[in-house]
């Protein structure tokens, strides 16, 4: 990418003997909005961290807007942080949090006043300018933090797990909150978080991480139809899998015998080799309509409101899920049904014992 | 809901200590007001006191050498503190013990090891003239100096550990949120660490300049009878001049100028830090 905003290369860290980030390259566009997915520790905070010239890389270079800044002080880069924990100044009133970086900037004092006033409206907090910040929720905490990284109008703005000490409720608002402010100003932002859906929502591009790299970055449609990894495909979102064999390739479609019987997947594995398939539970149907058949038999039904889940196994260690609008009449546990899917639904991987394991 | 008012019970864990101060404290420091109150003199002993010169010294003598015994231990301790405060694991824990174990050695025995370092031919004169910034060997025993530089010494770890306590709780993800704003680290202290830190401070002053105001062993031994604060002016006339009317006004004095001190700083920290 030539355009890029943002341009990390390589960045490595370790703490003694833990590599905690291995090599990461990451290219931002301007005005992206790019969530950083991954389970707990596989480096995201520590990522960011380096971004914001919080952490220095043992390897590595950071290039924002042209300019290097991999061993700049935090703040000489004009990259803003939202923390987890909001790090809001105790001793200070909600619109002397927002001034703070303006001031500390030696932003001309008449000019202050209105930022300020700009950037609690836009986060809806204006009428609690003079309140002193102990005194607020955690989503108007929230709302205070985000508004006071971007008054001072920064290259870059970073979140760390911003949302995750609200209720669901508030949360949700908070994302769609969140990007229209983010549109409004048009500010580039990487937005860490451990919730898939949060991710599928929010971003433009999500970068899953895992074990200190990234295992794939996508638009948030290709990162759920078309994961790169099994472990993609386990953290978003939930899906079926069935371990298998290769038994013969034909331009680019493979024929692997899997326990339940034959499956047809798009992609090129020499035969023999040992394969993972996986399906997203809405492309499984029960019934006989897509070109892939198994027959599995029903285990769990889990009713989640709009929609119920039907757990289901196949021989051989298949784990097969389906989401449908209700439980077809007449279907309970221990049942044995077909399912089927379409051909160009059906995910196929190498079965690394790395891949099982996350 | 009950609407009777109890008093509540943990309140009565305060109860051994509140008799021991009112037994130990209260009683006397009462009988002694309402000696130099309504004593002989009555108010007569003030207005007396005050029409004297030398009491003006003593004042002053008191004042300057409790406010700049404060104002080292402050210079000295703070950034101590802010050390202590940063410093993780063991390097803490070597600082704290540096920082406590020196109070277990007694006031005397300290007096007799500055008496080393102070005297005309002692370390610090020396090194001084050494460095070219005295011309010639100066005794700094027996002066204000000295004093101040002795009382310090003992005085600093109560500086240093009420502002560690306090600037241990402060989340140091505070300076990196100023610091990613664009606040400088002089910035950063300025704005963040030292307003968040006020309340360590003001108890550290509280405790160094009340303790420096009533020292009574250290002047005494550093300087002698030629220098005289309100404390071995106490102490002079209740055990040497039997004037127990002079000693217990010097005594009030001395306690109104204390309480004084401690409140008005506390105010002004209240201001210069908001609702802390
Ligand atoms: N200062 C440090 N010293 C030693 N190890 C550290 C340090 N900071 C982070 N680590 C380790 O580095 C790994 C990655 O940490 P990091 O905070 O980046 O994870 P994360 O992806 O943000 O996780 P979470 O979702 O739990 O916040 C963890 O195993 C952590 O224990
Ligand atoms: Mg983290």
């Amino acid at each position: 990418m030539t355009t890029a905003f943002l341009d990390i290369t390589g960045a490595g860290k370790r703490f003694g003997a833990a590599t905690v980030l291995d090599g990461v390259d990451l290219s931002v566009g301007k005005a992206e909005f790019i969530s950083l997915l991954g389970p707990s520790g596989c480096g995201k905070t520590t990522l960011l961290r380096i971004v914001a010239g919080l952490m220095p890389p043992d390897t590595g270079k950071v290039v924002l807007d042209g300019d290097e800044i991999t061993r700049k002080p935090p703040h000489r880069r004009d990259v803003g942080v939202v923390f987890q924990n909001y790090a809001l100044f105790p001793h200070l009133t909600v619109a002397e949090n927002v001034a703070f970086g303006l001031k500390a900037r030696r932003a001309p004092a008449a000019a202050i006043a209105p930022t300020v006033a700009r950037f609690l409206d836009l986060v809806q907090m204006g009428a609690f300018a003079d309140r002193s910040v102990r005194a607020l929720s955690g989503g108007q905490q929230q709302r205070v933090a985000v508004a006071r990284a971007l008054a001072v109008g920064p290259k870059l703005l970073l979140l760390d797990e911003p949302f995750s000490a609200l209720d669901r409720k508030l949360r949700e608002a908070m994302q769609i909150d969140l990007r229209r402010i983010l549109r409004e100003v048009g500010t580039t932002a990487i937005f860490v978080t451990h919730d898939q859906d949060e991710a599928l929502t929010m971003s433009d591009r999500i970068a899953v991480m895992h074990r200190g790299g990234i295992e794939q970055l996508g638009t948030p449609a290709e990162i759920y139809h078309r994961p790169a990894t099994p472990f993609a495909l386990d953290f978003v979102g939930l899906s079926s899998r069935l371990p298998g064999k290769v038994a013969s390739e034909d331009s680019g479609i493979v024929h692997v015998d899997t326990g339940a019987g034959a499956i047809r997947a798009p992609g090129n594995f020499i035969s023999g080799s040992a394969v993972v398939l996986g399906v997203r539970p809405e492309r499984i149907a029960v019934g006989t309509e897509g070109e892939n058949r198994i027959d599995a038999t029903l285990r769990d039904v889990v009713f989640q409101g709009a929609r119920v889940q039907l757990h289901f196994v196949a021989p051989e260690g298949g784990r097969l899920l389906v989401e449908a609008h209700e439980v077809p009449p007449g279907v309970a546990p221990g049942v044995t049904l077909p399912l089927s899917w379409k051909l160009a639904d059906t995910l196929l991987y190498p079965a690394t014992p790395e891949g099982y394991a996350a | 809901m009950s609407t009777t008012r109890r008093l509540d019970p943990v309140l009565l864990l305060a109860l051994p200590a509140t008799l021991y101060i009112a037994i130990v404290y209260g009683l006397p420091l009462l009988f002694l007001m309402g000696r130099s109150l309504f004593g002989t003199g009555g108010l007569d002993s003030f207005v007396g006191f005050f029409a004297d010169p030398f009491s003006w010294t003593v004042l002053a003598n008191t004042l300057r050498s409790a406010a700049l015994v404060t104002l080292v231990c402050l210079v000295i301790g703070y950034p101590t503190a802010l050390v202590l405060a940063r410093a993780g694991g063991f390097a803490q824990a070597a600082i704290l013990v540096a920082i406590i174990l020196p109070l277990s050695v007694g006031v005397v025995v300290k007096a007799f090891a500055w008496q080393i370092v102070l005297r005309r031919d002692g370390i610090v004169s020396q090194a001084m003239t050494g460095l070219g910034l005295w011309s010639e060997p100066q005794r700094l025993l027996f002066t204000e100096a000295g004093l101040v530089i002795g009382a310090a010494n003992i005085f600093v770890p109560f500086m240093i550990l009420p502002i560690y306590a306090v600037l241990k709780l402060v989340d140091p993800r505070l300076g990196e949120a100023a610091a990613t704003l664009g606040a400088s680290p002089i910035y950063r202290f300025l704005k963040v660490a030292l307003p968040l830190s006020l309340p360590g401070i003001v108890t550290g002053v509280a405790f160094v300049f009340s303790m420096a105001a009533s020292m009574y062993v250290i002047p005494s031994l550093v300087i002698g009878d030629r220098f005289q604060t309100l404390a071995t002016l106490t102490g002079r006339s209740f055990l040497f001049m039997r004037n127990e009317q002079l000693g217990s006004t010097t005594a009030v004095v001395l306690l109104a100028l204390t309480v004084a001190v401690v409140i008005a700083s506390a105010s002004l920290s209240r201001r210069l830090g908001g609702a802390q």
